[in-house]
């Protein structure tokens, strides 16, 4: 298991490297630059000839290339070509507010959505069934914006409530925190959460038509024991697998519902850098979300085997 | 004294495309104490959909429609609550299945799904349930049971499984075993070492048993009486070696023949012709008719009753219409 565990973190190697020529080529291939950005349509072709020296742009791109990589692999991801911030210190505490957003989020849609799911699977083809259908339909084809938008403007017409502007960390205050933080948790929670009902109920059904579940019940269990301790734990893979997925998804920011509620997280750090063409920022901040979400999935393996004895890895 | 189970006049339907089709007609049954009991058919028969009824565990499409089912001669199963059925599953009356390779929960190991009943039907501690557990398994002849208790089911071959199936039916002391085909999906040499198991286990419980197979051996090998099923109907009913010497019912026959047959090298396979009718296609008439080499004018008009060849041997066929009638 251990030995499972360095290998899988051993290939974090090549997918980072892969993920990082990648990127730090289409950011040149991109048309315009830093420069442009930050001098404007007026500059002089001097004054940008000068700029991009400064940033060691005029260099042969593999040779921009193995300086950031020197210094990548030395912890230092170097300085926002903008704001001249560092870029790692940046990214991580953007990565605090979005990781507290997926997982309030997560955590959401994870209450509404197992239970609805195992009701419908239960009630198959009955109202009750359809009735969480379509919810789920909903919460899977309503676009994210549309959503917040219309929540934002119900509170704010019907109740005169609008969330506190402007963002505080949880360890600072953690009520306004909340205030802000659960708007946009509940948006993107429907979203997951629709995707996760359906898993639940299909994959319940699934487990429902199995020959050891007739054995439980033969056994005189209750519906209770049935569908808790022998149908959701089985059919718990599958959801397991969505579930990832989505945070992993999550984790790497999510720019439309970060802008409608203004909170600064990953993903606007991330459309900023790429509007400013702030190469050193878009890199780091797109290899530390590859690294997270490999990370995410090495978890939901090891949560495979922890949950079906048959998965061990070796 | 009366029988321990007695089915009268069952009947089940089928509920599809919003139509009702009969799979189950007006079945008879009587199962003493301490009997081993078999139901032989070929598929479709309707054998474990008997089976299942018993234990109220028919699919969602399929109902009970008519008659009763007695256990110890005044509870009538088709009509007891849910919550009352939970006392008697797994406990009074149990079941072992065809597939051993999936009928044990993939996810827990052996410990948990034995100890699972116990906890279902009795107040023992974790260490009792253990101990219990593990005298269980050395009584359906597992090897180590102390650490093999340990084990998850996919760790175990299929002979291994249905012995622990078996362990799990028996743990809690049945009054009934229901062994839905037990040895179908066995290999040959293990077939006979699990019935031998069951019949001597059952034997020092006072367990009776209920055989449901498709296999005349396996009647030959555990059973005292036969209900021989065609089509939703027992179309014969006999002690197991009054059945074999002189079978009645042309279904019954044709079923001796092909496994006679099989001994015998110079002749073809024997094979009745055509197949069991779909519940579609039943008519008013006896439900063997387009199969039958005796037909005759009545048989496709008009269904016969169980008639009595003598006290011990009924046989639901117009060859014997002259004989006294049981069931009008």
């Amino acid at each position: 298991m251990y030995a499972y565990i360095v290998r899988r973190l051993l290939m974090l190697v090549p997918v980072l490297f892969g993920v990082s020529i990648f990127i730090f080529v289409i950011m040149r291939i991109v048309p315009g630059d830093v420069a442009m950005t930050i001098l404007g349509t007026d500059a002089t072709p001097e004054s940008l000839k000068q700029l991009r020296e400064d940033f060691g742009l005029n260099l042969p791109i593999y040779q921009q290339y193995f300086e950031w990589m020197a210094g990548v692999l030395t912890g230092d991801f170097g300085e926002s070509m903008r704001t001249g911030k560092e870029v790692l210190p940046d990214i991580l505490t953007r990565f605090k507010l979005t990781f507290e957003l997926t997982l309030i989020s997560a955590v959401l849609s994870w209450i509404i959505a197992i239970p609805l799911g195992i009701i419908a699977a239960i009630k198959r083809n009955t109202k009750t069934d359809f009735g969480v259908r379509l919810i789920s339909l909903l919460g899977v084809s309503v676009p994210n914006f549309a959503l917040a938008t219309v929540l934002i403007l119900i509170l704010a017409l019907f109740f005169s409530y609008s969330p506190p502007v402007g963002y505080v960390g949880f360890f600072e205050d953690p009520a306004t925190n909340l205030q802000i933080m659960i708007l946009p948790s509940i948006v993107l929670g429907t979203a997951m959460a629709g995707a996760v009902m359906r898993m639940t109920r299909s994959s319940i059904l699934e487990i429902l038509r199995q020959d050891f579940i007739r054995t439980i019940r033969a056994k005189g269990a209750r519906e209770r024991v049935v569908i808790f301790q022998h149908a959701l734990r089985n059919a718990m893979i599958p959801i397991l697998t969505i579930i990832g997925m989505q945070i992993g998804t999550l984790l790497g920011g999510t720019v439309i519902i970060e802008q409608i509620f203004s909170l600064p997280g990953l993903g606007q750090l991330v459309l900023t850098a790429i509007t400013q063409r702030d190469f050193t920022v878009v890199q780091g901040a797109v290899l530390f979300i590859a690294f997270v979400f490999v990370l995410i999935n090495l978890l939901v393996d090891l949560l495979y085997s922890y949950l079906d004895p048959r998965i061990t890895y070796k | 004294m009366s029988p321990l189970l007695e089915i009268k006049d069952l009947s089940i339907d089928l509920y599809a495309d919003s139509e009702k089709f009969n799979v189950i007609n007006n079945i008879n049954l009587t199962i003493e104490k301490k009997q081993k009991y078999g139901i032989v058919g070929e598929s479709g028969s309707g054998k474990s959909l008997t089976s299942l009824s018993i234990m109220n565990l028919l699919p969602d499409a399929l109902a009970i429609s008519g008659g009763e089912i007695l256990f110890n001669g005044d509870t009538d199963l088709t009509n007891l609550s849910k919550k009352e059925f939970l006392k008697i599953r797994g406990n009074e009356i149990s079941m072992i299945f065809q597939e051993p390779m999936t009928a044990l929960d993939p996810l827990y190991p052996i410990e948990h799904q034995i100890m699972e009943v116990l906890k279902f039907h009795g107040s023992y501690s974790k260490k009792q349930m253990r101990q219990l557990a593990v005298e269980m398994l050395e009584k359906v002849g597992i090897p180590r049971p102390q650490q093999l208790i340990k084990e998850y089911p996919h760790q175990l071959s299929g002979g291994m499984r249905q012995r622990i199936m078996i362990a799990i039916a028996l743990i809690c002391n049945p009054r009934l075993l229901i062994a839905d085909e037990p040895t179908t999906a066995l290999d040959v040499t293990i077939q006979a070492q699990i019935l031998d198991l069951m019949n001597e286990l059952t034997d020092n419980y006072d367990t009776s048993i209920l055989m449901i197979t498709h296999d005349l051996g396996v009647i030959a090998e555990t059973c005292e009486r036969v209900a021989v099923m065609y089509s939703g109907e027992v179309v014969e009913e006999a002690a197991v070696t009054t059945l074999f010497k002189n079978p009645t019912h042309p279904y019954t026959v044709g079923l001796l023949e092909s496994v006679k047959s099989l001994g015998d090298k110079s002749n073809k396979l024997y094979s009745i012709p055509g197949n069991v009718p779909t519940p579609k296609q039943l008519t008013g008439g006896c439900r063997f008719a387009s199969r039958c080499p005796h037909a005759m004018e009545i048989c496709r008009s008009q269904a016969p009753p169980l008639f009595s060849i003598d006290a011990d041997h009924k046989s639901k066929c117009w060859l014997y219409g002259e004989e006294e009638v049981v069931n009008g």
